[in-house]
């Protein structure tokens, strides 16, 4: 079996019956289990992975394939409940948690014949931007700095979405965003990552985080693939109330690169001092390409950038204070007894979650109390809008923004510092897109000067997510980015 | 900006979370130093601005009133810690 296939490749490969789901599914399953130590699924279910391949081989052979990619193998983050399969959000609260139901993004996939090779890691209930905070110990990219053996983050929450795409121990994945958790891995993975428009996925049986932010989407190696996955998952779902009642488009079928014409903005707002010098020379040399492509540069402004990150710090906090009380140890997950009622309820919520998720409950908790709701909660949902606004005036004259997709390539994981504030700046430029609800891609781009690789961003406005496709495909044949990883984890 | 330890254990009393006596003081830096980070806003001016509680511009989609036959008393305490014939089980409460 060839190595790093797409999902466009592995589907032309079973039509043309070059290949079977379950030849496909047990080299994946073989390649996660070399690629053990780098720690990015924390289920693998093997057996009921083949017996759904083999249930998909029949289909293509008495032709009745639900679908072009039906017998692929896919990845999921452990925060999409999964029927009959453990699902942890990476926290030692539900690590004992078997859902018995399918959420709807996982289970639009399983009726296009795809095949779940299980759990991915992830952050503890995808709160993080390293994948350090997770139950089940950090995920570890499987890129590497030149000249140095250390092991990096592979970015979060969906860390190990983007690390299993990467070392090719899936084909593609889902990944869930809320501030940034499907773009900022895929940038320092190397691979391609893509927040749809808030309402465009159900979010029914993903596990909440902060419910007016969470969008999930996928984790793939090209744009074509980010296209075909997101087209299977989108659509209207009646169990979700936020979710769009727009007709599902055929967003893989209507690819189309040109970009001649339209206006691209650069906001100058982006340029920050804490941007690396390789970073924002793949951000320049973006633009140079797309003016030779034959669009047209234009300088915005986004005036409230820089107020996003505290106004997220305010929201998902509150917003994940309130989802996170229904882990009291009655319903499901792990219980710590107590002398009563509250103290059972206090000793299984400080054994249970871990630190970050305690620090934001705690916040959030503080914001949402009486005396401060006004000045923080309502406050801060006040300059979302004046963030949203910022976006719509910015639209009125460019039909895409591009910015970098993180202010550096991937770090040391020992290197975390000890600030929680510090981490946080990781979602600098992520962080406004779910305020306002757009989509936005990460692209690959280039490498930098220790080889690791650096995404930038593309958004568009709600909806566009055909138009953000289509100028990603643009710059990705432009650029032709080839990863060129090294497999160190196999010995 | 620090927490002091009073209104740090009223939080984890509010939160339903009990708070270790020697995470007290990381604790209370980490949370002053979000506390800090997060302030920034107040001096944004927001008098004549609308609160946005949701970024999709679509009222609720409410699901047609049919009775579906789903999530049985035994699918739903599958995964409670503790039940007692067709329900979850706590500890004692007596006022």
């Amino acid at each position: 079996m060839k190595a790093g296939l797409n999902l466009i490749e592995a589907s032309e490969l079973l039509a043309n019956n070059e290949t079977s789901s379950v030849e496909l599914t047990k080299f994946y399953l073989d390649n996660i289990n070399k690629g053990e130590e780098l720690n990015c699924y924390n289920t693998v279910s093997s057996e009921e992975a083949l017996k759904a391949a083999e249930s998909s081989d029949k289909r293509r052979k008495e032709e009745k394939s639900k679908s072009r990619f039906d017998g692929i193998p896919i990845g999921i983050k452990d925060l999409f409940c999964t029927k009959n399969i453990k699902t942890t959000a990476s926290s030692k609260i539900l690590s004992s948690f078997v859902p018995t139901y399918e959420s709807t993004a996982s289970q639009n996939c399983i009726n296009a014949g795809l095949i779940s090779l299980g759990k991915l890691n992830c952050d503890e209930f995808a709160m993080g931007s390293t994948n350090k905070t997770s139950y089940f110990g950090s995920v570890i990219n499987p890129w590497k700095s030149k000249n140095s053996e250390a092991n990096l983050v592979p970015g979060g929450s969906s860390g190990g979405s983007a690390a299993a795409v990467a070392a090719d121990l899936c084909i593609a994945s889902l990944g869930t965003d809320t501030g940034g958790s499907i773009r900022q891995p895929a940038s320092f993975t190397g691979t391609v990552g893509l927040k749809p428009t808030y309402g465009r996925v159900s979010r029914w049986g993903i596990v909440a985080f902060a419910s007016s932010l969470d969008q999930a989407g996928p984790i793939t190696k090209t744009v074509e693939d980010s296209a075909a996955l997101f087209e299977i998952i989108s659509g209207h779902d009646s169990k979700d109330s936020t979710s769009s009642i727009k007709q599902k488009e055929n967003f893989y079928d209507n690819l189309n690169s040109s970009v001649k014409g339209m206006k691209i903005g650069v906001p100058k707002e982006f340029k920050s001092d804490n941007l690396s010098a390789s970073t924002q020379k793949a951000w320049d040399d973006c633009k140079k390409l797309l003016q030779e492509n034959g669009a047209e540069l234009i300088d915005i402004s986004l005036p409230h950038t820089m107020d996003a990150l505290p106004t997220y710090y305010i929201i998902a906090p509150a917003e994940a204070s309130s989802n996170l009380a229904r882990y009291d140890g009655v319903k499901y997950g792990i219980r710590e007894n107590g002398k009563n009622l509250i103290e059972m309820y206090e000793e299984t919520r400080s054994i249970g979650f871990g630190d970050e998720v305690k620090r934001r409950i705690l916040i959030g908790t503080y914001v949402l109390s009486s005396g401060y709701y006004d000045a923080y909660y309502i406050k801060a949902q006040k300059v979302r809008s004046l963030i949203k606004s910022d976006f719509n005036e910015a639209f009125k004259r460019v039909d895409a923004i591009l910015t970098p997709s993180t202010p550096s390539t991937a770090f040391e994981i020992k290197n975390e510092p000890k600030d929680p504030v510090q981490t946080y700046l990781n979602d600098i430029f992520t962080v406004p897109v779910n305020l306002a609800g757009i989509p936005a891609i990460s692209v690959p781009f280039a490498n930098d000067e220790n080889n690791l690789p650096i995404g930038l961003q593309l958004i568009t406005n709600s909806f566009e997510e055909q138009k953000l496709l289509n100028i990603a495909k643009n710059v990705q044949d432009t650029i032709n980015y080839a990863p060129n990883l090294d497999k160190w984890w196999i010995k | 900006m620090e927490f002091d330890k009073d209104s740090l254990l009223k939080l984890g009393k509010l939160s339903k979370i009990k708070i270790d006596e020697n995470k007290l003081s990381s604790l209370s830096s980490d949370l002053g130093s979000i506390l800090k980070f997060i302030d920034r806003l107040q001096s944004i001016e927001t008098d004549n601005v609308d609160p946005t509680s949701n970024s999709l511009d679509q009222s609720l989609v409410m699901r047609d009133d049919i009775a579906l036959d789903e999530n049985s008393a035994a699918e739903i305490l599958e995964n409670a810690p503790e039940k007692e014939l067709d329900f979850f089980s706590v500890p004692k409460v007596i006022e």
